[in-house]
């Protein structure tokens, strides 16, 4: 089995996958740099920084077989749950959640490479398991072992509190559980128990107080300024883009500071301000390429591992796209989820980049046996 | 073997994923529909929310117009102050307390007003209006100069505190126009509700011109718009402009219209010199056409600090003064006329035929009817006396005679049609009508029609009459018969000097009387105080002959007044002195009123004040030559600091 890369491979090489990403990488920075027009921090090129060290180590990565991860995947998942242990003990209080590590004089977020860990982990369980295949179908019960291996990282996620990245975290898992060969009926009973549950209990079981409390618990920062004060001037910056938007650099919400987090959760929000209707629909688009080139990789994959490894890496990039469009555009609770490769933030971005080169490598080796 | 197996699990994986390429594709088109919906459909409404976020509108507050006196001299004017305001937004938490303890120390203020600052600061903070945190609450009107330079140099530690220019009112007059001019005080919540253009802190007439030409004086605020970022900073110029237009930026102030009242300044001062009581009303009024020349009430309070200011312990110390400041007596308060009725008396008397002004009634010192004797001012009797005589001397029983045989109904009948029992229709807020009792109204405790018909015709009884009543129906009797409206404004003008409404007189109407029968009264009248044994010979004047007659009207009723120490009880029970005059006497000008509460004898306590004011008129219009007119229209002040 040789690990180099031929000519050959570079010419298996998914481009547009590629291009698709340096269109979203370049517009994202571009759009950062009116986000962050006024603050004394060059965070554009922070970013960018960022993305050139992304693209190197997927350049080197991509030498070196994805099956290899099968390898990695115990002590990636133990190291991640190390880390997320960190953060519980030593992390950096902001905002009344502990998220962060400080190694030397970087922040780093290790919830956004727990998501990786995760679907390494998966994709491994899932590759090796021959539960499904000698049943042909996976029944409820029989999912345990993967449902075990996702909570304690999603627990120790939501405990800090970062209710965004638990519930992205958590449908990852859910959305490659559905593309293993899980009973329909299996599948429709164990939602309909977990809606019908929560639904019960905030109902029937809830006091109001609690519910509150609950909600201030999840979402601490949205109810330290008031509630619904950032959903409103988020949709109010992107309604007011209308159809071409009002340039960039211009938009008022964004540079006037109405918006909240601008340059990281309501990424999306300046650029819709900035550049309208038409403008959020190419970035629309743009994230759904990239969501059905992984599903490309993944129909098209060489093994299970890689196949399962893509589905994984197409849940991240769908649910983050669609819960933080959805979030900024008033369609759901804030919940705190950046958006991939445009929010301000090296660990996600090299956490996103380091999918894409997955992704990459899996599509290279297609045709190896 | 395991790759194979593998081939067949992708192989299967492949429905899947198309199917999950479908649902991409339709989350995707639901976000592209939203945007669609917030962009497109709804777009301008949230360009709308957009701007209105940053735009700010800086209120420019307009000059209140100002009030001069007939001649053109200031009454009233605006003088440049600053109040202090602060905003909650702008400083939280400790911050807060920070700002509020340097406030306390550079305006000097006390534990009191902390607390009122801190309750308004909470107010607002907690409002579920989130923008109401935005809007700035008073702190301290009208801070001294000092104080102003203390707080302009700690600016900067100080970011959400402002200090508003705003035209503070100055009130030139004598304190004694007080009630006529009013006083400005801060809007209320439900005045702000009915009236949306006053803003939160901004000042409203109070009583008399201030409050009844509200409208007139007030103006339109302006405002500037401004650009600011969400934490409500001023932005840079360029940004300004760009997010600003021009046509946009200011809409200039309408500064209000100015008043000139029909008051003489001068004379108003020389009335409120000669009024000699503690309490009482003064009037003045142009005999041919209803306006006003002078009007005192007293006691009177300091438009100054009412509309300052004033503690709290001032204004208890207002309101429970027992002879009660804030009453405007020139219309808010009736009083038994006493003798000044008799003309009424005599005018029915003699239209109705009873009498003539040569007929005679003989006074013994007392007059009977059935088992009741009401006795005459001088015990012994005036003796035999015509009209004249009998308003000269004011014998009572003169007058029980001829208001016994006219009769309650034409007593009634004749005040009724000299204006008094209703209303002057005096343009200054709601006037006190008075009693004048005719047989339907009048209550039988107090007697038959007939002993209530003697008690009226010396102006006793329930016949209760206020000052400005007095004095329209003396100028209708010193004019030859017209009931004139009483008037103070002469004339709204804008601040440029253009009239815009000149105020004309205003006739009620014409006395049906006979020539001979006003000839006759005021040829008693005159007798009064031209001829020896008159009630006011004393105060006759040696250059110009006026007409009038005393009045002293007893108070019988202590009423609530009982709780009172024996000297108050004293004072209270004390008769109020009338004098209702007009000068001069063949050919009237004005007509002069004094009402001296409790002063005693009309002829010593009211009659000599009224003949200085007659004194004063005359001097002043010999040495200022025209008679007091038209004022030359006259420019406002420069406008205020912005």
């Amino acid at each position: 089995m040789a690990l180099g890369v031929t000519e050959k491979k570079l010419d298996h090489l998914h481009w547009p996958l590629v291009l698709c990403t340096v269109i979203i990488c370049s517009l994202g920075v571009w759009n950062l740099a009116s986000a962050t027009k006024n603050a004394p921090l060059l965070m554009w090129f922070v970013q960018a920084r960022w993305m050139g060290i992304g693209v190197i180590a997927v350049a080197v990565l991509l030498f070196i077989d994805y099956r290899w991860l099968q390898t990695l995947a115990w002590p990636g998942y133990a190291a991640a749950l190390g880390l997320l242990a960190g953060v519980a003990f030593f992390g950096k209080k902001v905002l009344g959640a502990r998220r962060w590590l400080q190694v030397g004089g970087m922040q780093v977020q290790p919830s956004e490479f727990v998501k990786l860990a995760v679907i390494v982990v998966l994709a491994r369980w899932f590759a090796r398991d021959e539960t499904g295949v000698r049943k042909g179908q996976y029944g409820v019960f029989d999912l345990w072992r993967p449902f075990a291996l996702i909570v304690v990282p999603v627990a120790l996620v939501m405990k800090q509190p970062d209710l965004g990245t638990a519930l992205v975290t958590f449908a990852i898992a859910m959305t490659m559980v559905m593309f293993a060969k899980v009973k329909w009926r299996d599948l429709i009973f164990m939602f309909a128990c977990g809606a019908g549950g929560s639904v019960l209990a905030w109902k029937r079981f809830l006091k109001d107080y609690q519910k509150q409390r609950v909600l201030t618990f999840l979402n601490p920062e949205a109810f330290a300024k008031g509630a619904g004060y950032h959903a409103i001037q988020s949709v109010i910056a992107v309604g007011s883009g209308q159809w071409s938007g009002k340039g960039w650099g211009e938009g008022t919400q964004n540079q006037l500071a109405f918006l909240p987090e601008q340059h990281t959760d309501f990424i999306f929000s300046v650029w819709a301000e900035e550049h309208g209707f038409m403008g959020g629909v190419v970035l629309i688009a743009l994230y759904a390429f990239l969501v059905l080139a992984a599903l490309d990789v993944a129909a098209n994959a060489r093994d299970k591992f890689g196949s399962f490894l893509a589905l994984g890496l197409a849940a991240l990039f769908f649910w983050h796209a669609f819960i933080n469009v959805g979030m900024v555009t008033g369609l759901l609770p804030v919940v705190g989820v950046p958006l991939p490769l445009f929010s301000y933030g090296g660990s996600s971005v090299l956490a996103d980049l380091l999918g894409i080169g997955i992704l990459l490598n899996v599509s290279m080796r297609r045709f190896m046996f | 073997m395991l790759v194979r197996r593998d081939a067949d699990d992708i192989r299967e994986i492949r429905p899947r994923a198309a199917l999950g390429a479908l649902v991409v594709v339709v989350a995707m088109l639901v976000l592209s529909v939203r945007l669609y919906q917030l962009q497109i459909l709804r777009g301008e409404d949230y360009v709308t929310q957009s701007i209105a976020n940053f735009r700010k509108s800086l209120f420019v507050p307009a000059d209140r117009g100002l009030i001069k006196d007939r001649k053109g001299r200031t009454l009233v004017d605006n003088r440049p102050s600053f109040d202090v305001f602060m905003t909650p937004a702008f400083c939280k938490g400790r911050e807060r307390d920070e700002v509020i303890g340097k406030l306390k120390q550079y305006l000097q203020l006390t534990d009191e007003d902390v607390e009122r600052i801190k309750t308004d600061y909470q107010k607002s903070w907690l409002s579920k209006d989130r923008l109401e945190r935005f809007k700035p609450f008073l702190v301290e009107l009208d801070i001294p100069r000092d104080q102003v330079d203390v707080v302009e140099a700690h600016k900067t530690e100080m970011t959400c505190v402002n200090l508003i220019p705003t035209p503070h009112r100055a009130y030139h007059a004598p304190t004694s126009l007080g009630h006529v001019l009013g006083y400005m005080s801060e809007v209320t919540p439900d005045e702000m509700d009915d009236h949306p253009e006053y803003r939160r802190g901004q000042t409203i007439g109070r009583r008399g011109i201030e409050r009844r030409w509200e409208r007139e004086l007030r103006g339109a605020d302006g405002k500037q718009n401004i650009a600011v970022d969400a934490k409500g900073r001023e932005l840079d110029k360029d940004t300004q402009d760009a997010l600003i237009s021009e046509a946009d930026r200011l809409v200039p102030a309408t500064p209000g219209n100015n008043l000139v009242l029909s008051i003489d300044e001068r004379l108003q001062e020389s009335a409120d010199a000669a009024f000699p009581g503690r309490a009482g009303a003064v009037v003045v009024m142009e005999a041919k056409t209803g306006f006003v020349l002078a009007m005192v009430s007293r006691p009177s309070f300091d438009p100054n600090k009412m509309s300052g200011r004033i503690s709290r312990a001032e204004l208890a110390k207002i309101n429970e003064d027992p002879l009660k400041p804030m009453l405007f007596r020139v219309m808010n308060e009736n009083y038994h006329p006493g003798s000044t009725f008799k003309v009424v008396t005599s005018l029915a008397g003699l239209e109705s035929g009873v009498i003539n002004p040569g007929s005679t009634i003989s006074c013994g010192g007392g007059y009977t009817m059935g088992n009741h004797r009401w006795r005459c001012d001088k015990p012994s009797g005036h003796g035999t006396l015509d009209l004249k005589h009998a308003l000269g001397m004011s014998c009572d029983v003169y007058y029980y005679a001829v208001g016994d045989r006219a009769g309650l109904d034409a007593l009634s009948k004749m005040a009724h049609d000299l204006g008094y029992g209703q209303p002057t229709g005096f343009d200054l807020g709601r006037e006190t009508p008075g009693i004048i009792p005719d047989t339907h109204s009048i209550a039988p405790v107090n007697g038959s029609a007939r002993a209530q018909a003697i008690n009226a015709s010396i102006g006793q009884g329930e016949v209760n009459v206020t000052p400005l009543q007095q004095a329209v129906a003396y100028a209708a009797i010193a004019n030859g018969g017209t009931v004139f409206r009483p008037q103070i404004i002469r004339r709204i003008e804008t601040p440029e000097g253009k009239v815009v409404r000149d105020f004309q007189p205003e006739a009620l109407r014409k006395l049906q009387t006979k020539d001979s029968s006003l000839l006759a009264v005021r040829a008693g009248l005159f007798a009064v105080v031209n001829e020896a044994g008159g009630t006011a010979w004393r105060s006759r004047l040696q250059d110009v002959q006026f007409a009038g007659k005393t009045g002293t009207a007893q108070v019988m009723k202590l009423g609530q007044k009982q709780k009172l120490d024996p000297t108050a009880q004293a004072y209270f029970s004390r008769d109020h002195a009338w004098f209702a005059s007009f000068a001069p006497a063949q050919d009237p000008e004005i007509v002069v009123v004094v009402l001296n509460e409790h002063g005693g004898w009309g002829a010593e306590a009211a009659a000599p004040a009224a003949a200085k004011v007659i004194e004063a008129y005359f001097k002043m219009k010999r040495e200022e030559g025209v008679p007091p007119a038209a004022a030359a229209p006259s420019v406002a002040t420069s406008s205020m600091v912005q």
